[in-house]
């Protein structure tokens, strides 16, 4: 065996509190080892041809690399030393930037570690077994999970690029949040008006199929083929028959139904077409308050159906999907008032949310358009908006900034100007965030040509006054004590997770952070990937987003789709779980623990009955190796013998 | 005991729908029982019962693909029990005769007692006493004296599973506290005296492996770890890091499987205390997972699943 080692100065981000020259001097030492050096940026191209050269010349068969993260270049080095004609697998990494330079600034001890980390590579790559993919054919269908602006976005581009797309909504309608949008910062154009032909685009592309009213059950499957299993809800309204006429709408008697749509700003019928735009545009009965299921009778819906599309006895109905990949794009949720009890939302009527206002200031919500407030139906004149309600405060475990809040305060603000002339706004904020392209022209607008009054200052507490709400706060740049006496107050609460989203997380296999956002692959470089091979991310889901972010995300996810199926075949990745036949005695306790589905029984010739690890659906977790009493089954690239190793490079040495 | 008879009588009648029976015969001595197996009805005359029939003959269960017959007593339908929620074997294909237990025999303490003298005869007399004859005179012990350990806190006189009972079930009459008694007293000692207790106990360990191979749960046979080169935990050396590594990763594949038959401790020639561990991690098991082996042929055994989160056991948290 002829390894070689190649420790990395990584300019001064190693080389500056480890010495590289006596790392590479000591491994040297070792049995083994003909070749050590160490080099500025193993990474860049001559550092990587120096590689190249040096297999050649000294005629090396195995490479460490000492230097950054395996996540950041070990594709980086298994390529170089492939091109040179070894296995890719003949690589091993040993990490001493963020495990032992970055962390610690005693040179002699860093030195020490490094040194034992780069003989633990060496011992496990002399250990190492050459490993070779093979391939599997790729399902060409994506599935979008969420049918905001996000989704549709991603959905379109899909099916434009000719995939089959299956688009799977939880509500009765696409369009998400934008949807329930009045108008659009900067811009001011309606929100509607150019989400409206999008989500025509979706309904009527032949690619698309869409699940409206439907849910993820379960997902099983890896890359290139998922099986999806989705649950279409009971809307007891039979969907081929209804044709949105709405006439059971208007009859239906019970008119207290909470609106999802709406915020609940109104209430709406227990058979309900959620909005005008609505698509498909289907009614769908709410059983929590439907009569007919409440108290046993009613009909008046079934009688009134010009199609008889009614039917009581509707259950969910569940459809399994076969997909090749899966862009999410379940969006965002917000916070829950009931945290706010000092500004008393929920208990006061006037104390309402931005995406309830925007309702309000809706032409197609409960008040037509006109600014009415909630408990009287009369116009405000005074108007509070209150940014960061829940955002920036780590006492109400939300300490991110929500990211759109600011601005779509100001678009309100200038809104209601617009509305009710004679009106004056106020809006308490922290700092103003307007970071986009023209977005902080927008909120100087607010301010400048609008008369908004901006206080800089957090509110402590909001009160009823007669018909007024009193909100009291500080203003920090005059530090003074103000209260303003309001009509009318609007929260912009902060924008958590959707709910239900680490659910969601633990069925796709994919990570999630303390807040419950989804865990893109990289921050930076890979912002739509997630460690799961064939789910991407587009949208809020993935952390606070405004409209062009989120559709920014939607084409980004579709384009690595479109990337992702432009092989007719996939890699695996061999670095999987190996069930060794002679050893294993068919007790199948990894058959019980593996998190996957990934080992099922076999039966052998001689009728002996062993474990058979389904090679696609691996991966890698060991968690069956650890399982496994006799060591007959072994992660490749991480077999007992190769960790013992290691272990024994440190322990021994 | 006088239920040999009714034993017999019981064999005769599940001939042939078994193809075979296993039960116990005399061994070289009186002093020592040995596993018998029957195959024709009329071989039942050699049949024995008495409380020196303390093997636990489950362990032939899994390796055997044929309709059996099998004598337990309560402690060894704990195995039963065990192999059903494992699915080691399959229960239409085993006929169970329970016999309640009043506890058996360690024939290793009555060596002790008779100072290892070749046996001449056993009787046992109406008062609970094994009577052992030598060429040097009699001993008049009382079996409650000479029982394995095990014993002394049974709580399961009466098989938890059988097709056919013999006699009258026995209520347990030990405190359900003191089974752990011994772990919890252990437990009190300080890393140091722990440390050089077992260095002490395994230091005698001659790698013989009758400990394993006696063990009713050690499933993997020809595959033990112990004796592989792929994976290499442990090399051959007699060395006491090497005989510790061998204890510890036997007790640590029986951590919520091992049914405390006490096999592993009754079969080793060198008088080490091993099934110590093994109910120290079941000790544990029970903490954690609330979780007893062998009582309930559809409990989940903890270390046969794969949960994300555990009540009792902190993950780290982002």
């Amino acid at each position: 065996m002829r390894v070689g080692v190649f420790i990395c100065h990584c300019g001064n981000n190693i080389a500056g509190t480890v010495d590289v020259a006596r790392v590479a001097a000591e491994m040297r030492k070792l049995p083994g080892v003909v070749y050590a050096t160490n080099y500025m940026y193993t990474c860049s191209e001559p550092g990587q041809e120096e590689i190249k050269q040096a297999i050649k010349k000294e005629n090396l068969d195995r490479i460490v690399v000492a230097a950054c993260s395996p996540r950041m270049h070990e594709n980086t080095f298994r390529k170089t030393i492939e091109k040179a004609g070894l296995n890719r697998y003949f690589l091993e990494m040993a990490n001493i930037r963020e495990h032992i330079s970055w962390i610690g600034e005693d040179k002699e001890l860093n030195t020490a570690k490094a040194i034992d980390a780069v003989k633990m590579a060496v011992a496990k790559v002399m250990k190492n077994k050459p490993l070779y993919s093979s391939s599997f054919k790729v399902n060409k269908r994506v599935m979008v999970i969420g049918g905001g602006v996000a989704g549709m976005q991603a959905a379109l581009d899909c099916a434009d690029g000719g995939l089959d797309v299956v688009l799977v909504e939880k509500s009765p309608s696409i369009g998400g949040m934008m949807a329930r949008l009045d108008k659009t910062f900067p811009t001011i154009d309606c929100s509607i008006c150019i989400l409206g032909p999008k989500m025509v685009d979706v309904a009527q592309h032949e690619k698309i199929k869409l699940h409206a009213y439907s849910e993820i059950d379960e997902i099983k499957g890896y890359v290139g083929n998922y099986q999806v299993k989705v649950r279409k809800k009971a809307t007891y309204v039979d969907w081929t028959k209804c044709t949105g006429c709405g006439a059971c709408m208007e009859k239906c008697p019970t008119r207290n139904a909470y609106d999802n749509f709406n915020f609940g700003v109104a209430p709406t019928r227990a058979i309900n077409i959620p909005f005008p735009q609505a698509i498909p545009k289907k009614a769908k009965i709410d059983p929590a308050f439907c009569r007919q299921f409440t108290k046993g009778k009613c009909g008046v819906c079934a009688k009134i159906c010009p199609t008889g599309a009614i039917n009581y006895e509707m259950q969910d109905e569940i459809v399994t999907e076969d997909v090749g990949a899966i862009i999410v794009a379940t969006g965002y949720g917000l916070f829950d008032l009931d945290k706010f009890p000092e500004y008393g939302a929920g208990r006061y009527p006037d104390v309402i949310t931005g995406i309830q206002y925007e309702r309000i200031l809706n032409a197609s919500g409960p008040t037509s358009g006109h600014i009415l407030r909630p408990s009287d139906q009369t116009e405000p004149k005074t108007i509070v908006f209150v940014s960061c309600a829940g955002s920036r405060d780590k006492s109400l475990g939300v300490p991110y900034c929500s990211n759109f809040c600011c601005m779509y305060i100001a678009k309100q603000a200038i809104l209601t100007k617009d509305h009710v002339p004679d009106s004056q706004s106020y809006v308490f904020y922290m700092d103003i965030r307007s970071p986009g392209k023209g977005y902080d022209e927008f909120t100087r607008r607010a301010q400048e040509d609008y008369g908004v009054k901006y206080i800089r200052g957090r509110v402590s507490r909001i009160y009823p006054k007669g018909k007024k709400m009193v909100v009291r706060g500080a203003d920090t740049l005059l530090g003074t004590q103000v209260e303003v006496e309001a009509d009318l107050v609007v929260l912009a609460t902060a924008v958590v997770s959707a709910p239900g989203a680490a659910g969601m997380a633990e069925k796709l296999h994919i990570s999630y952070d303390t807040f419950g956002f989804y865990v893109e692959s990289h921050p930076k470089l890979r912002p739509v990937e997630t460690n799961t091979s064939g789910v991407f991310l587009a949208g809020a889901c993935q952390g606070p987003k405004d409209i062009p972010a989120s559709v920014g995300q939607g084409s980004a996810a579709a384009s690595k789709v479109q990337a992702l199926f432009s092989k007719d075949m996939l890699e695996s990745d061999p670095a999987i779980a190996q069930v060794n036949t002679n050893a294993c005695v068919g007790c199948l306790k990894c058959v019980r623990t593996c998190p996957f589905q990934a080992i099922k029984e076999e039966e052998l010739r001689n009728g002996k009955k062993v474990a058979k690890v389904i090679e696609t659906v691996c991966a890698g977790c060991g968690v069956c190796t650890s399982t496994c009493p006799c060591g007959a089954i072994q992660l490749q690239h991480f077999t007992d013998n190769q960790l013992l190793a290691e272990v024994n490079a440190i322990c021994q040495g | 005991m006088n239920n040999a008879e009714q034993i017999k009588e019981t064999i005769a009648r599940i001939f042939p729908d078994v193809e075979t029976v296993i039960c116990y015969q005399q061994g070289f001595d009186g002093l020592h029982a040995t596993p018998y197996f029957i195959s024709i009805p009329e071989q039942v005359n050699k049949l024995i019962w008495n409380p020196l029939c303390a093997q636990n003959l489950t362990s032939y269960l899994p390796s055997i693909k044929k309709k059996v017959g099998i004598v337990v007593k309560g402690c060894d339908s704990r195995t039963i029990i065990q192999y059903l929620q494992e699915g080691l074997i399959d229960r239409a294909k085993v006929v169970i005769i329970g016999v309640p237990c009043t506890g058996v025999i360690s024939v290793k303490k009555v060596l002790r007692e008779i100072g290892h003298q070749p046996v001449v005869d056993v009787v046992f007399d109406d008062n609970g006493n094994i009577v052992v004859k030598t060429q040097k005179g009699e001993k008049r012990l009382a079996i409650a004296d000479v029982c394995p350990d095990k014993c002394t806190t049974c709580q399961y006189p009466t098989p938890l599973v059988y097709d056919h009972l013999i006699g009258e079930p026995i209520a347990s009459n030990k405190p359900k506290e003191d089974v752990y008694k011994d772990i919890r007293e252990f437990d009190a000692k300080t890393l140091e005296e722990k440390r050089a207790y077992w260095e002490k106990e395994f230091e005698r360990c001659i790698r013989c492996y009758a400990c394993r191979n006696a063990c009713p749960m050690c499933i993997c046979q020809d595959s033990c770890i112990a004796e592989t080169r792929e994976p290499h935990w442990i090399s051959q050396r007699l060395s006491l890091q090497e005989k510790f590594m061998f204890h510890m990763i036997h007790a640590a594949h029986l951590a919520g499987r091992c049914v405390e038959c006490g096999e592993c401790e009754r079969v080793c020639p060198m008088d080490i205390p091993v099934a110590k561990l093994k109910k120290k991690i079941n000790a544990e098991m029970k903490e954690l997972f609330n979780y007893e082996t062998g009582v309930n042929p559809d409990d989940k055994p903890p270390m046969y699943t794969f949960n994300v989160d555990e009540a009792k056991i902190k993950e780290h948290k982002l």
